[in-house]
């Protein structure tokens, strides 16, 4: 799957457990926690999310790969790939 | 049984709201428990719950009205024996008048057009959650035309991202509500630290056999020992009500819950103390979306009867909290964080947690107060005993 394809479907998801976020407003590098004062809930949301929509298993030691978009990306990006 | 239906107190920061929209019909019937009107409040749109099954026999209060607490809504036939919900603050004893009288359901249409705007349910709750006041509406739509989602959607797409007007109203509520609690509550402050190292051992454990959406996170362990300490030791779950103490037999735990961009509310997980924490988790975890979309019920806001709060994991090594009147007690739990700590004489880097309790000194005093820290203490760590 191409990377911009996984980042707007990232971006949805995001939209979901945080409806007030602005699309155009997200710095991809930066941490969710510090832009948008995720706590460890929204940490967790955002987890089910993506493993739900890309249909991955994502352990608890893999949470540090999905704290910001662009990390959220390239992770879920070579989970698919290695798992093609 | 023919009873009033009132306003009911949704905490102490409350004094009126008002009716978004009836949601049965009289006539229809109604269950215990299921919602029957929606009100807005500073907190966000509440559904109040009906506390007996019945039928609404007539409405008093339309639509739009803003309505005192204790304020009469309507009148309903009750199956039951007639009383007002047991955990939710008495309604005056003299029928509270509503602050203005409600539209006839005709005005709008007849009245001049910079009267009162009229939207739809969904395009009231969106404007909610996008802080923009229902009176600043009236040239969203044509006038006496009621004003539509799609409407109040284009709206906020046209307009720059104004600071929310319903946050500043939050924010006045929650001084006025922690300015009486600390006028009126003669507070006493403990604090504890503990190795979180055992909770948090078990918990990897625990989790690494789930799937990510039945995973457990760290706060719900402190929410269940808080609610099995509070329901074993007197003094620290119920209410301060005509001046004695009340003591409440259930833990409901109060889960103090940021909203994002400013703003706290503080809704209730009913009977915690008796929940497994697969249970809690997926109610604290409902709890906290429909918080932040700004929509809880009123029987969340009613029954609290102790409440922790903390600032996650960005926050600092101790919070001391302030007591949501008229309950007595409330734990602040600090950032968990790694530090040195004495095991059998020898240093080891552990993470560490500070619980501080804020407690009313007119129902225990410190001795009492230590006893329940230490207590929550020794639960979390034996998450066994979770």
């Amino acid at each position: 799957m191409d990377i911009n394809a996984i980042r707007t479907r990232l971006l949805a998801l995001l939209r979901q457990i945080a409806p007030d976020i602005e699309p155009q407003s997200i710095e991809p590098q930066r941490a969710f926690r510090d832009q948008f004062d995720f706590d460890s809930m929204d940490a967790l949301h955002f987890a089910a999310a993506v493993s739900e929509a890309f249909g991955l298993e994502i352990p608890e030691r893999d949470y540090p790969s999905l704290t910001s978009l662009e990390g959220a990306a390239r992770f879920v990006q070579s989970r698919l790939s290695a798992g093609a | 049984m023919r009873v009033e239906f009132r306003l009911p107190s949704l905490g102490a920061d409350m004094e009126s709201a008002t009716l978004t929209e009836w949601l049965k019909q009289p006539g229809e019937p109604i269950h215990r428990g299921e919602a029957i009107a929606t009100v807005e409040t500073t907190k966000g749109l509440i559904d109040l719950e009906a506390y007996e099954d019945g039928t609404i026999s007539e409405f008093v209060a339309a639509p739009g009205a803003r309505l005192m607490v204790g304020a009469v809504m309507a009148h309903l036939e009750l199956e039951g024996a007639a009383r007002a919900p047991e955990l939710s603050a008495q309604p005056p004893s003299a029928p509270a008048p509503p602050l203005e009288a409600p539209p006839p359901a005709a005005a709008a249409v007849t009245a001049p057009e910079a009267a009162r705007v009229r939207l739809s349910p969904a395009a009231r709750r969106r404007a909610h959650e996008l802080g923009i006041a229902p009176e600043t509406l009236a040239h969203a739509a044509a006038p006496g035309a009621i004003v539509h989602l799609q409407d109040i959607e284009s709206l906020a797409a046209a307009r720059p991202a104004a600071p929310g007007e319903a946050r500043a109203a939050m924010r006045q509520a929650i001084g006025a509500a922690m300015a009486r609690a600390k006028r009126e509550i003669p507070h006493y402050y403990l604090g504890h630290t503990l190795d979180f190292g055992p909770a948090r051992a078990w918990l990897a454990q625990h989790n690494a056999q789930l799937a990510v959406g039945e995973r457990l996170i760290e706060a719900v362990l402190i929410l269940k020992a808080v609610a099995l300490a509070a329901a074993r030791l007197e003094g620290f779950n119920g209410y301060w009500r005509d001046g004695r103490f009340e003591r409440s037999a259930a833990v409901h735990v109060g889960a103090a819950i940021a909203v994002r961009g400013g703003g706290l509310v503080a809704p209730a997980l009913l009977d915690a103390h008796a929940k497994d924490l697969a249970a809690l988790m997926r109610e604290f975890s409902a709890l906290v979306t429909r918080a932040r979309a700004g929509h809880l019920r009123s029987g969340e806001f009613t029954s609290a009867t102790i409440t922790v709060t903390s600032l996650g994991a960005d926050g600092v090594d101790v919070l001391y909290p302030i007591i949501n009147p008229p309950q007595v007690a409330i734990i602040g739990a600090g950032a968990i964080r790694d530090a040195p700590w004495v095991i059998e004489g020898r240093m080891e880097v552990r993470p560490l947690i500070t619980l501080a309790l804020a407690a009313d000194h007119r129902v225990t005093d410190g001795r009492l107060g230590g006893r329940f820290l230490r207590s929550i203490a020794a639960l979390l760590a034996d998450p066994q005993s979770l």
